[in-house]
C-alpha cells in the first residue's frame, strides 16, 4: 500500500471570493475529493509557490463539497491570497486538531465571544449548533468589530437573530453615524448578557488581547476555567505536531488544540503573545 | 548479550573495500582536528577514525536532511552503511523516530531511511570535553537503535550483531573475511573498557544534576540566570543545528505545490511570530531558555524518549562560549545553597 505523504496538499478550485469588510475576504473552494472537517479544526492552506497558512474554515462542517475560508489581510502571504480571483487552484492540507468540543456544549447555555476576524471559527461552529438545535439549550453570541464596516457576515447574523434559541449581541470599538448600538470591546457585552453561569460554557475566539480581556471577565463573572474555550492562534506551519513553531510550552497546537479550555492552558508561558 | 566476534585488521580492510562498492558507506574521517562522517571508498579506508568520539555532525543529519523536497517521490537510494555512530547519536533516534514515525503521522521521506540505512555504532574509547551521557542514563557504548556494534584494538575489530539485519550484514562480511567468535578473555576485556570509560564520564560530570532533575531546575529558575547566559548567544541557531534531537523545522513553498521542509530552531527570531505581530519568543533569552525548557521541561511531558542524550556539542559549537552543563551545575548549586 502506497503510504500517505503527509506534506503534499489537496487541490482546490477557487469559486468564489466574498468580500465580507474592507480587509476580510471569504474564499469558497471546492476540493479535488470531498473534505470533511469538524468544527473548529484548521486546514494549511496552500498558495502555490507563495506560501501556507493556517485557517479554521467559516464554512459548515455539514458541508462536505465545499469549504469556506475568511481570511484578513495581515501579512505577506494573506495579502496576495487576497489578490485571488476565482478559477485559481489552492492547495488544502487537513484538517488538523482538536475542534470545539460539542459533546461538552450540547444541553448548556452556550455563550459565544468573538472579535473581528475571530467570527470565521465562531460561525463553523454557529452553523454546527443550528443544525443540531435539539440539543442545545441557548446560545448567545456576543460580537464585536472595530467599526461598523467591519463587521463580518452580516446577512447570516441578521438571519441568526430569527433563530429560536439564538440570541446576538453586537458592539463596535468605534461608532461611526451608521451605529446606534453598543460601542466599546467585544467584553462590554458580557454586561448586557443575561446567563446560567453555573450551567453554562464560553467559547472565545478573537484577537489575543481581546480573548485575554475576555477570559479575566468570564472569570470575574463567576465561570471557572474549565468552562471557558478558547482557539489558540500560533504560528501553526506544518499542522502534524512536529514543525514546532506553534509550541506554546507543553502544547503543540496544532495537534493538541488549537481549541484548548482554559484551565488546560493558563499556566504554559506567553498564552497571549 | 549476542555473541561477540572478531576479525583481523587486513580482513576488515577488505570487507570495508567490498562494502564500499555495494553500499553507500560512511564513516568518521578526520578533517581538520575534527572529524565528520564522509563517503567512504576503498582508497580511503584508512582513514577512517575508530571508537574516537564523536563525528562534528549528528547521525540525525542522514535521516533528515538540512533540506528536502518532501512532495517529490523519494528515489530507491542505494543502501547505505553508517558505520561509527556513537551511542548518544543513537539514543537520540528514540525521539525522532516518536517525532516522525509516530503522533498520527508518519513522515515517509524519514521512514524509508530509517528502514533502509544499516547503522554500525561504536564503543566510545574515550572521552571528549563535553560528553555527558552517562548524566543521562545512557551508556558510552551502543545498546539500541544499530545494527552492528564495533570495537577496534590495535589489530583486531571485535563486532556484534544488535538486530536481525547486524547478524545478516555478519553473514556477509563471512564471505569476505574470517570471522571467528571472540574469546571469553577478549570480552571481558572489552566490558572492562566500557566501565572504564562509563566511570571516567560519570567522575567528570558528578556536579552534573540528572534529566529529571534539570527539568525541575529549570522550571524554577528565575530569569536572571538566562539573562545573564544568553547575553553572548547570537541567535546562531548552531546549538540547534548540531543537536542530536532538535528536529524543529520550516515548510518552504515552491512552485506546483511543492515543499521544502528544511530544519529550523526556535532560537532564530520570528520562529513563533505569527502575521499578526504576536511573537512569544520575540525576546533573545526568552529564545535561548525555550531550547532548554523544550528539552527539559516540556518534550519529557509528550514523549517517552529523552530529548538531550549528553553528546554536548551544543557546548562544542556555541560560538558565544555558553555551556549548557555549566548553566545546570550553576542551576543545581543555587538550589543547594
Amino acid at each position: 500500500m502506497k503510504e500517505t505523504n503527509i506534506y503534499k496538499p489537496l487541490r482546490a478550485e477557487l469559486i468564489e471570493v466574498i468580500e465580507e469588510s474592507p480587509t476580510i475576504k471569504s474564499f469558497v473552494l471546492v476540493p479535488e475529493q470531498e473534505f470533511s472537517f469538524a468544527t473548529g479544526q484548521f486546514i494549511e492552506l496552500t498558495l502555490n509557490g507563495t506560501g501556507e497558512a493556517p485557517f479554521t474554515p467559516s464554512s459548515s462542517p455539514l458541508v462536505k463539497d465545499r469549504i469556506e475560508i475568511t481570511i484578513m489581510k495581515a501579512g505577506y502571504v494573506t495579502e496576495k491570497i487576497h489578490n485571488l480571483k476565482p478559477g485559481e487552484i489552492m492547495g488544502i492540507r487537513g484538517p488538523y486538531g482538536r475542534g470545539y468540543p460539542l459533546d461538552r456544549l450540547y444541553g448548556k447555555e452556550i455563550l459565544i465571544v468573538g472579535g473581528g476576524c475571530g467570527f470565521a471559527p465562531l460561525r463553523s461552529l454557529l452553523y454546527n449548533l443550528e443544525a443540531e438545535k435539539d440539543k442545545v439549550r441557548k446560545v448567545t453570541f456576543c460580537y464585536g468589530s472595530k467599526n461598523p464596516a467591519e463587521c463580518i457576515y452580516k446577512p447570516y447574523i441578521e438571519n441568526l437573530k430569527t433563530i429560536d434559541k439564538f440570541e446576538v449581541h453586537r458592539t463596535v470599538d468605534v461608532a461611526d453615524e451608521t451605529w446606534a448600538g453598543e460601542v466599546g470591546v467585544a467584553t462590554v457585552l458580557l454586561d448586557k448578557v443575561e446567563v446560567n453561569i453555573d450551567d453554562s460554557v464560553a467559547v472565545v475566539c478573537g484577537p489575543p488581547i481581546m480573548m485575554k480581556f475576555g477570559v479575566m471577565k468570564l472569570l470575574e463573572m463567576g465561570y471557572k476555567d474549565r468552562q471557558i474555550y478558547l482557539s489558540m492562534e500560533k504560528n501553526m506551519s506544518c499542522g502534524l505536531g512536529k514543525c514546532g513553531h506553534c509550541m506554546m510550552g507543553e502544547y503543540f497546537v496544532c495537534k493538541d488544540g488549537p481549541v484548548f479550555s482554559y484551565d488546560e492552558i493558563k499556566d504554559q508561558p506567553d498564552i497571549w503573545k | 548479550m549476542d555473541k561477540m566476534f572478531v576479525i583481523s585488521m587486513t580482513d576488515w580492510q577488505a570487507v570495508l573495500g567490498q562494502f564500499s562498492a555495494s553500499y553507500s558507506l560512511f564513516a568518521p574521517v578526520e578533517f581538520n582536528g575534527s572529524q565528520d562522517y564522509e563517503l567512504v571508498d576503498k582508497e580511503n579506508t584508512g582513514n577512517i577514525i575508530y571508537n574516537h568520539p564523536k563525528p562534528a555532525t549528528p547521525v540525525k543529519t542522514f535521516f533528515l536532511p538540512v533540506k528536502e523536497n518532501v512532495t517529490v517521490e523519494s528515489g530507491i537510494e542505494k543502501p547505505a552503511i553508517i558505520m561509527g555512530v556513537p551511542s548518544c547519536d543513537l539514543a537520540a533516534l528514540d525521539i525522532l523516530d516518536e517525532m516522525y514515525l509516530q503522533r498520527d503521522y508518519t513522515d515517509i521521506y524519514y521512514k524509508n531511511r530509517r528502514e533502509n540505512f544499516i547503522l554500525i555504532g561504536y564503543d566510545c574509547r574515550s572521552i571528549v570535553e563535553n560528553c555527558h551521557c552517562t548524566s543521562y542514563g545512557l551508556k558510552p557504548y551502543p545498546e539500541k537503535n544499530c545494527d552492528l556494534m564495533l570495537a577496534r584494538d590495535r589489530h583486531l575489530v571485535f563486532l556484534q550483531s544488535l538486530s536481525a539485519r547486524g547478524a545478516e550484514l555478519l553473514k556477509e562480511m563471512g564471505k569476505y573475511a574470517d570471522i571467528i567468535k571472540a574469546s571469553k578473555d577478549e570480552a571481558s576485556e572489552i566490558n572492562e573498557k566500557r566501565s572504564e570509560i562509563t566511570r571516567l564520564l560519570k567522575d567528570k560530570n558528578k556536579n552534573l544534576p540528572g534529566y529529571e532533575l534539570s527539568g525541575k531546575l529549570i522550571k524554577d529558575s528565575p530569569d536572571k540566570i538566562w539573562k545573564s547566559y544568553a547575553s553572548t548567544c547570537v541567535s546562531c541557531g548552531a546549538c540547534a543545528a548540531i543537536c542530536p534531537t532538535c528536529t524543529c523545522f520550516l515548510l518552504i513553498d515552491r512552485p506546483d505545490f511543492e515543499k521544502i521542509r528544511q530544519l529550523d530552531t526556535c532560537q532564530y527570531p520570528g520562529f513563533e511570530k505569527v502575521a499578526a505581530g504576536e511573537d512569544p519568543l520575540g525576546e533573545l533569552f526568552v529564545r535561548f531558555r525555550n531550547r532548554y525548557q523544550c528539552k527539559y521541561v516540556w518534550k519529557p511531558l509528550k514523549f517517552k524518549s529523552i530529548a538531550c542524550t549528553g553528546c554536548g556539542r551544543c557546548i562544542d559549537t556555541c560560538i558565544g562560549k555558553i555551556s549548557k552543563n555549566e548553566l545546570l551545575e550553576e542551576l543545581a548549586s543555587e538550589k543547594n545553597s
